[in-house]
């Protein structure tokens, strides 16, 4: 060690994102879930959505990024295959300008690393097709499943272990009716599940900017339904929305942690929890007319459903996958069982008049706006220590905790990967461009043109 | 191997040679890596010049067919990129880091004191950060150790922190009535102030991946090392291991990091902990007795289990003839003694 190197700090700011003695959430309550405050990126070792199928037709490339971890699909006789989107080479984005040779492989369209779409294998280098080093390395390979209209990737660190690779079924929410002894639901028919035969999901998806566990939370928090209150389609069906719906029993949320999915179920329209009809002070009733029954549980790593919802036999399921720490992609799907043709387009039919327009967007755009508002404040670490809870967020706390406790692993923040430097030139120059931040990898229209943005001289 | 291998030998930086039998037209690095000879590389392509080596003696010529990043200035000196060099007689290289790389090196660094927490009647929990600049790695169970400011002595102590809370760092240290580092805790130490350390060091240490359940004994500040295992344990990927942990304290008064473990606990659902006292009252969560004793035949049924042993001599002893009679194989027992410097 030089004696004339100055000793020093590594920082001298505040350290954010420790725990606080201060707040009622004492250092106590935070240290439980102080796992889920490390999961910024999210968790790894867990099942996302990724594509809608009709997203990736036969022969098809996309590019996407979730928990901070690009990943490229490829869809070849049906079968879709995922690895990862970073060659091993220098890094490049295989997606932004696909290239596939044959069947089985990917190739960079840079320097010609070609992989194994099976294995990630590095099969050959089209250059260089006698390199010793052809065979001994390669990207890593993510598992797919693809139900009812929805692809499903396992996000994973390298090192996970192929034989612990957990179901799908276990990253999804619970099913009915085989949970409706444990969790009744007299007021609806069982909500039906992506993995019922016959079951058709139909959706959207987009990409919000917050952290995603600020949009998690948002979707089972009991007093945010305020910002719903003036939604198009609940004053269209003259639906009671109340003002808010507080806890009024101990056991007003059974955390689900058996075997199978980890979560937690919040029961709804039970004595365990008050609907909030009117607020004195304010002057302020709700005037309704139609009941409209609905309950809300969360899963890990993240999945959302609301049973009963937007109609009956209908159950509407939100994901809410971590991209970046500051961008999400929110998934927002409903799923019916369709056992005929019929029944099938008259859902089609509704999806596209009724759910899309009125509650996929409409009723669900004013949760976006809700999300941002809070980012903020969390976005420097401090809104989790100076958040001042109120006896609703008994759910966010709740699921905090499970998510602390269950998780397959915290994902590390994104390397060498977009987000990871929030600046970047090439961010800003899309941002110059009109475009936003994105989930899906922007491909080369034409290699032999330049970015209408860098064409040179006017 | 032929007649017509040709000898390589390795000469580490730690002194330690290595040899390896080269079959005509294989690469010494393929040839060195083929009999486990620890030689770092990456591309094994010329590229990367990870596998340089310094050619002693004896005729290697770097391959002719093959581009190679060395500069002819380099080649000149003799250096080698052993994936592109071919043997052509006896030959020596020397290798300029030591044999034991895959173990991490130690380095001296300083860190600054962060917080110093009385946690119990005799233990101190002392959080550091590495200075601007400085970096060490480690692997749980492994110690670095400390310069006593003011007196030029070293004391060791075993980080309680994973290696993921780099560039923080936490050790538990037992306070001794005339420790010299006991007496600067007490009556000099302060937050900011900087302290010369020196690691990692020891072959105390995780083995990781291993699926079989683990047994972890800890008797006083023997628990740090413990402490950082279960932080990794609890971070790897993929399915975690059954684990016991067993960790004792004289007194009531003694004991410490019982919320610790209850985190960790509820962190990790497959740890079950327990906690003892010599001497005392008994509550729901602290049990009489010696942390030893507290392992059954039925905690360690499985012939695979492993076994972490932390804490004083006499402790260590007990339980490893304690673990050998309910049939945990001795290869499987992994042990660190704690023995306090006034005493050695």
């Amino acid at each position: 060690m030089s004696e004339s190197v100055k000793i020093q700090r590594r920082s001298k700011s505040d350290r954010v994102n420790r725990i606080s003695d201060k707040r009622a959430n004492d250092a106590r309550t935070q240290s439980l879930y102080q796992p889920y405050k490390d999961a910024e990126w999210g968790f790894i070792n867990h099942w996302y959505p990724a594509l809608f199928s009709e997203e990736l037709l036969e022969g098809a490339v996309a590019g996407i990024q979730i928990c901070g971890i690009p990943i490229v699909l490829r869809r070849v006789d049906g079968k879709i295959f995922a690895l990862k989107d970073q060659c091993a080479h220098r890094g490049v984005r295989l997606s932004s300008k696909p290239t596939c040779l044959t069947k089985d492989t990917i190739s960079c369209w840079y320097h010609g690393f070609t992989y194994d779409l099976a294995s990630g294998k590095l099969a050959t280098i089209i250059g260089n097709p006698d390199d010793p080093l052809i065979g001994t390395t390669g990207i890593t390979t993510y598992s797919v499943e693809e139900v009812a209209g929805l692809i499903f990737v396992f996000v994973r660190d390298d090192e996970f272990p192929d034989q612990d690779l957990p179901p799908l079924s276990a990253d999804l929410p619970i099913r009915f009716p085989e949970n409706s002894e444990k969790f009744p639901h007299p007021l609806w028919p069982p909500a039906p599940s992506l993995l019922d035969e016959g079951a058709v999901a139909l959706g959207i998806h987009r990409t919000g900017e917050s952290n995603w566990r600020i949009a998690c939370e948002n979707g089972f928090d009991n007093a945010h339904i305020l910002v719903h209150k003036d939604s198009p389609v609940i004053h269209a069906k003259d639906w009671i929305l109340p003002l808010g719906i507080r806890p009024t029993a101990a056991d007003c949320i059974t955390p689900i942690e058996g075997d199978g999915p980890k979560g937690m179920m919040q029961w709804l329209f039970t004595d365990k929890w008050e609907p909030i009809l009117e607020n004195k002070t304010l002057g302020l009733k709700v005037e309704g007319l139609n009941s409209r029954f609905y309950r809300t549980s969360v899963f890990l790593p993240g999945v959302l459903m609301v049973e009963n919802w937007p109609e009956e036999h209908v159950v509407q399921y939100e994901w809410y996958v971590p991209i970046t720490d500051d961008t999400y992609e929110y998934w927002e799907v409903l799923v019916r069982v369709c056992n005929t043709e019929a029944t099938r387009k008259s859902f089609h039919d509704r999806f596209e008049t009724f759910y899309r327009p009125m509650c996929l967007n409409g009723f669900n755009d004013c949760d976006l706006y809700a999300r941002e508002a809070m980012q903020d404040f969390y976005a420097d670490g401090y809104g989790w220590d100076n958040e001042q809870l109120v006896d609703t967020d008994v759910s966010p706390i709740t699921w905090r905790k499970l998510a602390a406790r269950y998780n397959r692993g915290i994902a590390r923040p994104g390397r060498g990967v977009d987000g990871a430097i929030k600046a970047s030139s090439i961010r800003i120059r899309r941002l110059a461009e009109g475009k936003k931040l994105g989930y899906f990898v922007e491909k080369i229209d034409d290699i032999n043109t330049a970015r209408p943005s860098s064409g040179g001289k006017k | 191997m032929s007649e017509n291998d040709l000898r390589a030998i390795f000469v580490f930086a730690d002194g330690i040679a290595r040899e390896a039998l080269v079959p005509p037209g294989m690469s010494v690095l393929d040839g060195a890596l083929a009999q486990n000879v620890p030689i770092l590389y990456q591309c094994k392509s010329g590229t990367c010049g990870t596998c340089v080596a310094q050619l002693l003696n004896g005729a290697a010529p770097l391959r002719e067919d093959r581009a190679t990043s060395l500069l002819p200035s380099e080649k000149a000196q003799g250096r080698r990129l052993l994936c592109s060099t071919d043997l052509h007689s006896v030959c020596t290289f020397a290798l300029d880091y030591a044999s034991d790389v895959g173990t991490v090196q130690a380095q001296k660094v300083h860190a600054f004191i962060d917080k110093i927490d009385f946690l119990a009647a005799d233990v101190v929990r002392l959080d550091v950060e590495l200075a601007e600049g400085c970096w060490l790695d480690f692997k749980p169970g492994q110690f670095i150790q400390v310069t006593v400011p003011d007196t030029g002595k070293v004391r060791r102590y075993s980080m309680a922190s994973s290696p993921g809370d780099l560039p923080r760092i936490a050790l538990l240290i037992r306070l001794l009535p005339n420790g010299l580092m006991s007496t600067y805790l007490r009556e000099r130490a302060a937050v900011d102030d900087v302290l010369e350390i020196e690691g990692p060091f020891g072959s105390f240490f995780l083995h990781e991946k291993v699926r079989a359940p683990h047994v972890m004994i800890a008797g006083g500040t023997g628990l740090a090392p413990l402490m950082s295992m279960l932080d990794v344990l609890r971070v790897a990927p993929g399915g975690k291991p059954q684990i016991l942990l067993s960790f004792g304290c004289a007194t009531r008064e003694g004991l410490f990091f019982c919320d610790e473990i209850e985190l960790r606990q509820f962190w990790l659902p497959s740890l079950q902990a327990r906690i003892s006292i010599d001497r005392g009252e008994p509550s729901a969560t602290v049990r009489i007795g010696n942390p030893v004793q507290a392992i059954t035949a039925e905690d360690v049924g499985d012939p695979e289990t492993v076994a972490y042993l932390c804490g004083p001599p006499a402790m260590i002893a007990a339980a490893h003839d304690h673990l050998c009679r309910l049939g945990v194989a001795p290869k499987n027992i992994f042990t660190e003694q704690f023995v306090a410097s006034e005493e050695m």
